[in-house]
């Protein structure tokens, strides 16, 4: 799924590693959804809005929307 | 078994150390029996006894993976499951060919522990083409 997360890691400072301590998951999981390897849970999805205190659609493209 | 090093979570590290746990009396086992330790077992009683004690690592290796698994986060999760699975498959269809080719075709018989040793095998040979949970 297409999404913005290095963007908004980068722009942050925040490594990988960071980044999944914060969403307590491995930092392979971080890489894989910035490489788009993997699609987030609904949970997991929320608690990566919520760190970034943004709306999910505006981080995750929603493939469904045209 | 599963690649170590890349991964450093302490579902790993628990994984590491089950897998030791597990597959150092195995080896000491197997080497035990091919040196002939247990060549005076008779009955048949001992001999499942042997056969289950052999056995026991084996489950708890699959103990060990399916527990990273349950411990691991949602991404190590899916991306196990679907190396276990593509490995289980191709595992009991490369078994199963064999198993068909003794019957009809007269092919030496080959034990059937065998499918555990394969199925890593597979495991290690299709987990780097694995590398998406999609």
């Amino acid at each position: 799924m297409k999404n913005r997360l290095k963007l908004l890691r980068v722009e942050r400072g925040w490594t990988q590693e960071q980044l999944g301590q914060a969403l307590s998951v491995s930092r392979q999981a971080v890489n894989a959804l910035e490489t788009e390897k993997h699609d987030p849970s609904l949970d997991l999805a929320y608690r990566i809005a919520a760190i970034f205190e943004r709306p999910i659609e505006e981080i995750f493209e929603n493939p469904h929307v045209r | 078994m599963l690649a170590i090093g890349k991964f450093h979570s302490s579902a790993h590290r628990r994984y590491v150390i089950r897998t030791m746990a597990f597959m150092i009396p195995y080896v000491l086992v197997n080497m035990g029996a091919i040196f002939g330790a247990f060549d005076d077992i008779r009955t048949p009683v001992a001999a499942w006894a042997l056969a289950l004690v052999v056995s026991a690592p084996v489950v708890g290796q699959i103990w060990a993976t399916l527990a990273l698994m349950a411990e691991s986060d949602e991404f190590v999760r899916a991306l196990v499951a679907r190396q276990f699975i593509v490995a289980s498959g191709v595992a009991m269809a490369l078994f199963s060919v064999w198993g068909f080719g003794e019957s009809y075709a007269h092919a030496p018989h080959l034990p059937g522990w065998l499918i555990y040793p394969l199925f890593w095998a597979v495991f290690g040979v299709v987990s780097p083409f694995i590398r998406s949970t999609r």
